[in-house]
């Protein structure tokens, strides 16, 4: 065999260098581990969060740098290994989110005791490297790989305390549906690669494209695989009806596992959907689609699910959870607009959607860490035990809720708009109404917060520097975000395009 | 006809052996037949000339996941032993929707691919060499290393199974009494 | 002479069993079976394809190995979930985890 086929060139190296650092700093993570004395434990999750910001940078400056990824590069350019991945703008700004969530949610991790241990954050960093690859894959063999990669290390992050109950019921109940799911949209992938003989995404949608390539017989199958793969993508994106692992896997996990569950790895299962369905491998991107109606139809039943349960929980991590339900479901009006400009938008509600959420996660942890229960009642009376945690929630909530000057607001400003333009001012509307019920739980926590009394209003709520920097750091994103969105929707907006290869 | 014959007699042994797996009382019993299931797909892939696929079968399924499932019955045996009812309630609603399940599939494979032998298409598998088919496990050899096929899911598997590593031994170990 | 649509209708059937056997059965460690047995099902999905489709390039067999990797990776961390849990409660029942219900 050629022996040049054995090393790669220097633009494919430089793809994946992100995750070859990843892996670097996994190995670190766990030799340093080894060597810290018990009174040190802390150390292991700076080094973590340390070297997540520095790979971010990393990740930054090979696009300020040197342009890397080229956003010119054609299709065919932009596919590297052999078309196993595509490493374009959506891919960098996927990896910006990620290392952003993995940074923040190891900072807000340091200090829980039961948490400092060099495999909880080399588990963290294992499923960034499946996140950043699920982002970049172009191949259906890559996509699951990465996939699996990031849920087999979510699973035991769930379960990750042994010695509580509710850590190892979510974790593996987390993992029975999860393995499940997989296996479902393994058999439809299966399928897939049957009809086309393909397993590059961009290939069979240039295939699936051709009249007279995919006769009408086999459509029925077709579809069965669409089927079974969009169980397997909705899992990841918790949509409804494949949501039902949420409430449980959300508030059965240790906190910061959950604030990285619902932000980055549900940010990872739209890179796969809205690059696998935009490219149009599972049918072309219109509106006489199939699975254009089938996605209608779990979006509003999504959105509107997710917000009205949501109403009826005493948890706090269980209301997060089914919020979280809910968003997924304004995220998914982006990718049904399928526009560039909707994709971007729901990319750029995504990047938003991590600051938010992992700032709402980081003061829960920091809240049910002092009280011991992740009860609504915790949360009388903050605004007096600690005004600044109070504060951050307040912008975490109004964010969610889409109020103005936060991130929120033009998140879903930039989703409904592109819904309209697309012309489906009808689903835009459903968005906006489930918005306003959304308010409502959103809202109360603020009361509970600001005008509730509680009884231990005198016992101030410890909160570590690290903790501070992490949840500083994120409302400083939501706010920047909210205020001066231009360059970042720009970015994304650019990106969307890039989610549409074969129009225009 | 003889391929089919013991196609027939495989398939046959493979979906029976499955069914023990899920309806057995017995978790040790069911385990054996999971065995049996595997050394059946085997099988098949040899009727399907992957022949490495199968040897890999039999060491990967049968000599290290089985075993595993048989250490944790072991392990969690008092409750295994128990003579209750294998099944949620929910049983009957499972086996309506399997069977639904299994009849869209059947339905929507025959209209595609033909049910007689050596009707066209894929009646029959393609004509190949031998020399092709020999050469195989060096061409998956070979691509597994390559840049421009699957060197880099490879190095990925890599890290799934670290991470399944780690994470299997911090789940199982005992908590440290303190 | 063996059809294309007997290796699917095989496959179809197994991955059906296993489909019953996660939604009926109560033990943990029996629908972690039932989920290998799915998995087996998609590997002779992908090697009839690949005999069928694609014999001459190595893409259903090397898919088939990753599959092979990620059951040995999830039966490790399956049962790792499943000796935690029995160990914390006795249970592997999977009626009896209702600690996260209302």
């Amino acid at each position: 065999m050629n022996p040049q086929s054995l090393l790669p060139s220097v633009p494919e190296f430089l793809a994946i260098l992100p995750e070859i650092s990843l892996v670097i700093l996994i190995v670190a993570v766990l030799a340093y581990d080894r060597i810290l004395k018990p009174a040190e434990r802390r150390r292991v999750g700076l080094l973590a969060a340390w070297g997540s910001i520095v790979i971010l940078l990393i990740t930054v400056g090979l696009w300020v740098l040197f342009r890397e990824p080229e956003p010119n590069r054609s299709l065919v350019e932009s596919l590297m290994w052999g078309g196993m991945i595509r490493n374009d703008l959506i891919t960098l700004i996927f990896r910006v989110m990620f290392l952003v969530a993995v940074a923040i949610v190891s900072l807000i991790s340091l200090d829980v005791p039961a948490l400092q241990r060099g495999e909880y954050f080399a588990l963290l960093l294992s499923a960034t490297i499946g996140f950043s690859l699920m982002a970049a894959g172009s191949d259906m063999i890559m996509l699951f790989l990465a996939i699996e990669t990031a849920s087999i290390s979510l699973y035991i992050l769930t379960g990750f305390l042994t010695d509580d109950r509710r850590s190892t019921e979510a974790g593996i109940k987390y993992f029975v549906y999860g393995a499940f799911a997989s296996a479902i949209m393994l058999y439809g992938l299966s399928l897939v690669y049957g009809i086309t003989a393909q397993t590059n995404i961009y290939v069979i949608a240039s295939l699936v494209a051709q009249s007279g390539a995919i006769p009408p017989e086999i459509n029925g199958l077709f579809l069965l695989a669409t089927v079974m793969i969009v169980a397997g993508f909705g899992f990841k994106i918790s949509a409804v009806p494949f949501h039902f692992w949420t409430p449980d896997a959300y508030e059965g996990a240790p906190a910061p596992v959950t604030a990285f569950v619902s932000t980055a790895s549900k940010a990872a299962g739209f890179a796969v959907t809205i690059r696998v369905f935009a490219a149009g491998a599972l049918g072309a991107p219109n509106f006489d689609s199939e699975w254009w109606a089938m996605l209608v139809a779990i979006t509003i039943v999504t959105m509107t699910l997710g917000n009205i349960l949501a109403i009826f929980q005493s948890n706090i991590k269980r209301m997060l959870a089914y919020s979280s339900i809910a968003q997924a479901g304004y995220t998914l009006i982006g990718l049904v607009a399928l526009t560039p400009d909707g994709s971007g938008a729901a990319m750029f509600y995504l990047l938003m959607y991590v600051f938010t959420n992992v700032a709402a996660f980081g003061v829960v942890v920091l809240v049910s860490r002092e009280t011991g229960s992740d009860d609504m009642q915790d949360f009388y009376g903050l605004s007096r035990r600690a005004p600044y945690l109070a504060l951050a929630m307040l912008f975490a909530l109004l964010s969610l809720g889409g109020i103005p000057p936060t991130a929120g607001f033009i998140g879903k400003f930039f989703i409904f708009k592109a819904a309209v333009d697309a012309g489906l001012w009808w689903l835009a509307l459903i968005g906006v109404l489930n918005a306003f019920i959304g308010l409502y739980y959103y809202l109360s926590v603020v009361k509970y917060m600001y005008l509730y009394r509680s009884d231990d209003e005198e016992e101030r709520i410890p909160v570590s520097r690290a903790a501070s920097v992490a949840l500083a750091l994120s409302v400083l994103g939501i706010i920047y975000l909210g205020i001066a969105a231009g360059p970042a929707f720009e970015w994304t907006r650019q990106a969307g395009a890039a989610f549409f290869p074969f129009s225009g | 006809m003889i391929q089919q014959i013991i196609f027939i007699v495989i398939s046959f042994l493979t979906l029976l052996m499955g069914w023990i797996v899920v309806t057995n009382r017995n978790l040790f019993h069911a385990a054996l037949a999971l065995m049996g299931s595997f050394l059946g797909v085997a099988g098949l892939y040899v009727l399907l000339d992957a022949g490495f696929l199968a040897a890999a079968q039999l060491l990967v399924y049968i000599g290290a996941i089985s075993i595993l499932i048989i250490f944790a019955i072991m392990m969690t045996r008092r409750l295994m032993q128990t003579s209750e009812t294998p099944f949620n309630n929910q049983w009957v609603l499972g086996g309506i929707t399997s069977l639904v399940v299994f009849a869209v599939i059947a339905y929507v494979v025959l209209q595609v691919f033909p049910w007689q032998p050596g009707a066209q298409p894929f009646g029959a598998a393609p004509e190949v060499p031998g020399a092709v088919l020999e050469a195989s496990v060096t061409q998956l050899g070979a691509a597994l290393v390559s840049v421009d096929q699957y060197v880099l899911p490879f190095e990925v598997a890599s890290v799934l199974l670290l991470a399944a590593l780690i994470g299997a031994i911090v789940v199982a170990w005992p908590e440290k009494k303190e | 002479m063996i059809p294309l649509s007997w290796y699917l209708i095989v496959s179809a059937a197994l991955f059906c069993i296993g489909l019953f056997g996660v939604f009926a059965r109560r033990n943990a460690v029996a629908i972690l079976m039932a989920i290998e047995l799915m998995l087996n099902a998609v590997n002779i999905n992908l090697l009839a394809f690949w005999r069928y489709r694609t014999p001459t390039e190595p893409i259903g067999l090397a898919w088939s190995i990753f599959v092979l990797a990620l059951a040995a990776a999830e039966a490790a961390v399956g049962l790792a979930l499943v000796i935690s849990i029995y160990r914390e409660r006795d249970t592997v029942i999977a009626e009896e985890l209702d600690t996260l219900k209302y």
